[in-house]
């Protein structure tokens, strides 16, 4: 039976359905993609949600689809496949990967995935894009409100009035499905203008032609002439040639190099907003695109300079063009572009009594002419710099002698190209902080050594040496006269602007700092990863305009006043009854280095083997030192982060921080196996006492709280010994209690095998006795074999007798014919001693039987006996 | 305004997702008491029960730990009783070496260390002796046979009432004869008999001592001969917990020796068999890849990376196994990387737990949602495919769902051990030190459970600070409190040397003179070159902060 039911299998279970009956999305549990497909006819729009019955996503993105099909149902047919059922036609004709997968159909246009954020304003956000994927611009204001918007706006110009649709147009809406298809974000908005008028304000003239809106840069048109007027070429090219002044991240879950990619670009400026896509309007965007767009403004700075040179190009109207208000009037459109990058250049000092110093930010200005479609990175490439230094240091002495607070700007022309000009803004610091700055940079090389001098130079106030706190000694340098204009293209700190929707992606503002109890989910943070830093928005401002400039201002100037933020682990409490004292990078100064006692510090991280194992000594340590002048205290660094002389690149270190000498700090040697002697050892080594001084007041005082410490600690182990003896008799006890069991079964046991001795004794006896009477017995049978044997000679003799008789009577017969009477009673004396014969017989039979018997319950006995002894 | 997004922010139901393992444990080992004890294993498709691995009603053993970590202390006592009464290890059974330790040895062992958190009353001498620990070291005196081998590697198999069966095969998997270190340690250091962790050491060496001149080992030894017989090199199937008991041995011992073996490994293993995160097979001695395949096994590596600190790869190479997982509801045995689908034969998923052993290790390391979603999506998977009336029934063959007559015990003993912890991150498994007992020992006072916790591979834990609790304890003591006194006079006058990290134990074990010197010195000169110690995790990097919901980032080079 076991090896039948090992082959017992079972099929899968049939499949049922995954939507609720009422639900307005038709649910094709078994897989029906034929039907799914025909389905298609009955709709303009169709949305296909291949699923599997088992996947969890695809369970939760039930919900969101059955959202989005109650608000939409009227206009968009919703259809769920479950494409995992083996015999369903869906999976033996589709190959997922993963589930669930939306495909969107426009007509016949399709399919469009959806690779968006599975939730329901989302997806429902992107439907009515597929349903609707050109925008009708039928007016001046509409068209201003279409362009205004921070998303690249592509627009169409067709005049629809002979034929009942202009040539292009549909070729244009194919574009702009096309796009969703590539973009699922659906950054790119397509319009579509019917009106000359209209047309005329981005002067486009002819029905047919393709505009860019670009705010920074100059707008484009699609360049017919170059490029075959398809949809897929449309959408590349306004794929390219988009400007991304500030860019929605919405990393999609699974492994991703998004982030990776965009922070290696250079330090970045991250906002979180919550961000509900169906709006209409998002006036907290709008402002963040305004301060975006002045940011990346740089032709008005220019413009705004003094002095302005254009070499080689003449014409070039987009400097001049641009005014405040980017709703009134748009950059033209030329084959011109301007992409500035900036350097930050210190002279070498002249004069070295001086106590200035000068910087100057050299910025490369080009005038190219550059096809239309090719991208432009507004970063400088090294080259340009090189050239641009060579320039500028050829005509350093116009500069090194500034004197001056505020930033003076010149021009100058470079000596290698009559296309580029460069503009170098040059100022006067005061070297007291340079110098401050340099000397800080050494100690960052060596963190090792680490601690020393530091805490030392102002021990009365907040002593510990933060780098980030240094700043604030530097005095405010002219930062309201920096503008935030065209500021990108000024520094050589150019942030790249970035948006998050907090409702998906709050968690990285989390890990930036963000506080955890906030209702309003709004944060914007500076992450320079190349650096290893970042800067956050102090969270009690509120986030708008103003002060995301000022951020960024502050970013940008060259001593920066920002912070490096370090994160703290906000679940952390003090608890008193905590042997070992929980560190975090609030407390971490107050803890280590403003208290008067002697300091261990443990930095550990939960996830980290080798710390956890490490725990129990640790305590055990914190039992043992006095408390009252030993802190035994841990930092998990993994949740908080420290100024970086205090970082450390192993877990677990352990450094000690003896008292009074707190920036003396040791570190327990790395080779040594971390044990409680080896501990002791280390405190002790470290927090040794100077013994010679002669004993004053004070020290016999202090000698006396030592004793008395001494004295607590010894009653302490007094105790513990006193436990221990309890533990020991306890486990005496036990031992006495195992061993009287043990005796007493030893002692049942004796008795036991005294018993079994005696039977076996009777045993014996018996056996013997069996044997005994089987010998008498046996004896007995002998004699009675002889006795027979006698008789059966007897009786041989008589018949012999008998026989010699017969032969005797037969002869005396013979002779004597009258003598007959005599031979009857010898016949009866026969018969007699047959009978006696058989008997005897049986006899022996029954006494063998019987002694095979006996030794058949001797042996059991014996061996019966064997077993219990 | 907007409502929360499904994917993302799962803090909120991880409560129900956490009550909803526990009715899955229940509706498994409900059944199996019913059907199955005290057979070794529940047949949920037939509602039976079955020896599989010896007699030993191992699903019951398997569970004990699982049913404390769900708070059911009544229940742990019961089976604790029934253990001491109904399990016979003196049965003519023959038992895989590696099978009985992980699970018969690790669990009494676990259950002997937890049981006074469960209540049960412990003897005085307790954790140094106690019923349970004694049967522990039963069931492994019964296995030391095995180890009697010239080369020290043991057999894979042993009758357990007359040792070695003449005629054994002596071809053992490599995991076969690494696989002793945590259980064979602890009983050594609770029991006081060092042959247990003698032998686990010298199995261990041997392995070491047969690497391949590019540091990689293969999948079958011949235990007399040490020849290789199977030499495809690669960290799943038959080799993977050798790597792992290396590592969880180092950090359970504080052992520098066990960690330079696994760092020079990690070295030819990232060298030789990782590909875009993935990690192929290859032959041991030429590194040329044998077969482009990812095992349902191999999932436990980037759990143990993150034990070592290495979470960014750990993360990356979980986010390639998590897409497996997406595309079957489950992993596979085999998954052919290049081609994206199953291998033949190797379809089926029985339910193990080793990925999501790894999301509950990356969890703690780095708080990521991702982690969460996979739990979510292995409690969906195994609920609808495998769930039936009589408890959850390995699936046979991935690609349809057809359901096999078994559930392994390691179902119940780690698949929702993991799961449940994953989802209950205030279990006491995860006390990172702030909590802890303090025993009275006739060996002194101990500090124990302070988390830290070791799992074994059958996902037994193993308090780390028990080991130092009995027999050797006292000897330190002494030396604390003569340091103590020292700390107290005033004049201190003594230079304080600290002791080095010893190569083995205390170096009271006996040491084996042939195999030793030259070679450990050699590893010592290494040892030395790194300015850092060996038993130490790297600090996280600053883009580890933004390294969650799926973001990775490339090593700055």
């Amino acid at each position: 039976s076991c090896s039948r039911a090992k082959d017992v299998t079972m099929p899968a279970k049939l499949p049922v359905s995954f939507f609720s009956p009422s639900s307005p999305v038709i649910d094709l549990f078994r897989g029906q993609l034929d039907y799914a497909e025909q389905l298609r006819q009955d709709s303009e729009i169709v949305l296909y949600f291949f699923y599997a019955p088992w996947c969890g996503q695809s369970i939760a993105a039930r919900e969101e689809i059955e959202r989005v099909a109650s608000r939409l149902s009227d206009q968009v047919l919703f259809v769920a496949v479950n494409c995992w059922w083996n015999q369903g036609k869906c999976r033996k004709q589709k190959h997922f990967f993963y589930f669930p997968v939306i495909h969107l159909y426009h007509r016949s246009f399709g399919p469009i995935e959806y690779k968006g954020p599975m939730s329901a304003v989302y997806i429902e956000k992107f439907v009515r894009r597929v349903m609707t994927p050109l925008l009708y611009i039928s007016s001046r204001s509409k068209l201003l409100d279409f362009l205004s918007n921070y998303e690249p706006g592509v627009v169409g110009f067709f005049e629809f009035n002979a034929s009942p649709q202009p040539p292009g147009y549909l070729t244009f809406f194919t574009s702009a499905l096309h796009s969703l298809k590539k973009d699922y974000l659906g950054t790119i908005r397509f319009g579509v203008v019917t009106d000359k008028r209209v047309a005329e304000e981005i002067s486009l003239v002819h029905s047919g032609s393709v505009y860019l809106h670009r705010h920074a840069n100059t707008s484009l048109i699609y360049p017919k002439d170059i490029m075959n007027f398809t949809a897929e070429n449309i959408c590349k090219w306004a794929l390219e040639n988009r400007e991304m002044l500030i860019r929605w991240l919405r990393p999609h879950g699974g492994k991703s190099l998004l982030l990776n990619n965009e922070l290696k670009k250079g330090p970045a400026l991250l906002i979180f907003i919550p961000y509900n896509p169906l709006e209409e309007i998002h006036p907290l965007l709008d402002e963040i695109t305004k301060v975006a767009l002045e940011y990346h403004k740089c032709n008005k700075s220019q413009a705004a300079e003094p002095d302005l040179q254009h070499v080689g190009d003449s014409d070039s109207p987009a400097f001049d063009s641009s005014v405040t208000d980017a709703h009134l009037k748009f950059s033209e459109t030329f084959p011109i572009a301007k992409y500035p990058c900036c350097n930050t250049v210190v002279l070498p000092q002249w004069h070295s009594i001086s106590r200035t110093h000068n910087v100057c930010e050299l910025c490369v200005n080009q005038t190219l002419g550059v096809k239309p479609n090719k991208v432009h990175v507004p970063r400088c490439n090294f080259l340009e710099i090189e050239a641009a230094l060579d320039s500028f240091y050829l005509q350093e002495h116009t500069f090194f002698q500034v004197i001056s607070n505020t930033i003076e700007c010149s021009n100058f022309l470079s000596f290698y190209s009559p296309f580029s000009y460069y503009t170098a803004c040059c100022r006067t610091v005061n070297r007291h902080f340079l110098s401050f700055i340099s000397s800080e940079k050494t100690i960052f090389q060596t963190p090792k050594v680490a601690f020393s001098s530091h805490g030392k130079k102002d021990n009365t106030q907040f002593s510990i040496p933060h780098i980030e706190d240094r700043n604030c000694f530097i005095p405010d340098l002219n930062i309201s006269s920096t503008n935030i204009t065209g500021l990108s293209c000024r520094t050589n700190k150019t942030l790249n602007l970035y948006l998050l929707d907090s409702n998906l992606f709050w968690i990285y503002a989390e890990r930036l700092g963000a506080s955890r109890s906030t209702h309003l989910k709004e944060f914007a943070a500076i992450v320079d990863l190349k650096e290893e830093v970042h800067y956050v928005l102090d969270q009690n401002e509120s986030l708008v305009g103003p002060t995301l400039e000022n951020f960024i201002k502050n970013f940008s100037v060259l001593y920066s006043p920002l912070k490096r933020h370090l994160v703290d682990d906000p679940s952390v409490h003090f608890h008193e009854e905590h042997v070992v004292t929980e560190v975090t990078t609030n407390t971490f100064h107050e803890t280590v280095f403003l208290s008067a006692k002697n300091v261990l510090l443990l930095y550990y991280a939960q996830w980290c083997g080798f710390c956890a194992s490490l725990n129990h000594i640790f305590i055990q340590l914190a039992r043992l030192l006095p408390p009252d002048s030993f802190t035994v205290a841990r930092i998990d660094v993994t949740r908080n982060d420290l100024p970086w002389e205090f970082m450390t690149d192993r877990l677990p270190t352990i450094l000690f921080f003896p008292r009074q000498r707190k920036e003396q700090s040791v570190k327990f040697p790395e080779d040594s196996s971390v044990n409680l002697p080896n501990l002791l050892k280390f405190i002790l080594h470290h927090s040794s006492l100077s013994s010679s001084e002669p004993c004053t007041k004070e020290c016999l005082h202090k000698e006396s709280v030592l004793q008395q410490g001494h004295i607590s600690h010894l009653e302490r182990e007094i105790q513990k010994l006193r436990s221990e003896i309890s533990a020991l008799h306890q486990a005496h006890d036990q031992l006495e209690a195992q061993l009287s069991e043990a005796r007493r079964e030893e002692q049942r046991l004796q008795q036991q095998k005294h018993t079994l001795e005696k039977q076996h004794k009777t045993l014996q006896l018996h056996s013997d006795q069996l044997q005994a009477t089987y010998d008498q017995k046996n004896q007995e049978l002998l004699e009675m074999a002889e006795k027979l044997q006698e008789l059966a000679d007897a009786s041989e003799n008589l018949l012999k007798e008998n026989a010699l008789l017969r032969i005797l009577v037969a002869s005396r017969g013979g002779k004597l014919q009258s003598k007959d009477d005599i031979k009857e009673p010898l016949q009866s004396e026969q018969t007699l001693s047959e009978d006696n014969d058989i008997s005897l017989s049986t006899a022996t039979a029954a006494l063998a039987e019987k002694r095979i018997d006996n030794i058949d319950t001797i042996e059991t006995e014996h061996s019966s006996g064997n077993r219990t002894e | 305004a907007v409502r929360g997004p499904p994917g993302p922010g799962l803090s909120a139901p991880c409560l129900c997702r956490r009550e909803r393992v526990r009715a899955m444990f229940y509706h498994a080992y409900e059944h199996y008491l019913e059907s199955a004890f005290p057979y070794d294993e529940l047949r949920p498709l037939t509602c039976d029960g079955q020896d599989t691995w010896g007699s030993f009603s191992l699903t019951l053993i398997d569970a004990l730990d699982t049913l404390l970590i769900l708070g059911n202390v009544s229940e742990f006592q019961r089976v604790v009783n029934v253990l001491q009464e109904g399990v016979d290890f003196d049965i003519d059974v023959n038992a895989s070496v590696f099978e009985t330790n992980i699970r018969v040895v690790g669990g009494l062992l676990s259950a002997h260390l937890l049981s006074r958190k469960a209540g049960v009353e412990v003897e005085a001498g307790w954790p140094c002796s106690g019923p349970l620990l004694r049967m522990a070291e039963e069931a492994a005196r019964k296995l030391l046979p095995a180890f009697q081998t010239p080369t020290g590697m043991p057999y894979g198999t042993v009758n357990l009432l007359h040792g070695v069966n003449p005629g054994e095969t002596p071809v053992t998997c490599t995991a076969g004869i690494g696989t002793f270190i945590v259980e064979f340690a602890t009983l050594s250091h609770l029991t006081g008999d060092p042959v247990f962790e003698d032998v686990a050491r010298k199995a261990l060496k041997a392995l070491w001592k047969n690497r391949s001149d590019i540091g990689l080992v293969g999948n079958h030894i011949d235990v007399i001969t040490a020849k290789w017989v199977a030499q495809d090199a690669g960290i799943g199937a038959g080799v993977d917990s050798y790597f792992e008991y290396l590592v969880k041995g180092a950090i359970l011992l504080q052992d520098e020796e066990l960690m330079s073996m696994f760092l020079e490994y990690n070295k030819a293993i990232k060298n030789y068999t990782k590909f875009d995160d993935w990690y192929l097979w290859v032959q041991m001695y030429k590194g040329t890849v044998s077969m482009p395949v990812f095992q349902s096994l191999e999932a436990y590596w980037p759990g143990l990376q993150s034990l070592i600190g290495d979470v960014d790869n750990a993360m990356r190479t979980f986010l390639n196994y998590y897409t497996v997982w997406k595309q079957f509801g489950g992993l596979p045995e085999f998954y052919n990387i290049p081609q994206g689908y199953t291998v033949d034969k190797r379809e089926g998923y029985p339910l193990r737990p080793e990925l999501i052993e790894s999301a509950m290790y990356l969890y703690r390391a780095t708080r990521d949602p991702t982690l969460l979603e996979l739990g979510r999506d292995a409690v969906e998977s195994i609920e609808k495919i495998s769930k039936v009336d009589c408890g959850f029934a390995t699936i046979k063959d991935l690609r349809d769902h057809r359901l096999d007559n078994r559930m392994e015990s390691f179902f119940l003993a780690e698949t929702i051990k993991y799961l449940y912890l994953l989802f209950d991150p205030d279990n006491f498994i995860h006390n990172d030190g702030s909590d802890f007992d303090v025993v009275v020992t006739p060996y002194g006072e101990c500090v124990l459970d302070a988390g830290g916790y070791i799992f074994n591979t059958e996902a037994h834990p193993i308090d780390p600070a028990a080991l130092h609790c009995c027999r050797k304890h006292k000897q330190e003591q002494w030396e604390v409190q003569d340091l103590m006194r020292e700390f107290y006079s005033r004049k201190k006058s003594k230079k304080f040397t600290l002791k080095r990290i010893p190569d083995r134990g205390e170096g009271e074990n006996a040491k084996d003179p042939e195999d030793s010197s030259s070679d450990k010195a050699g590893e010592k000169r290494n040892s030395k070159k790194s300015s850092h110690s060996l038993l130490s995790c790297p600090s996280q990097s600053f883009n580890s902060k933004l390294a969650v919901l799926g973001q990775v980032f490339l090593e700055n080079t």
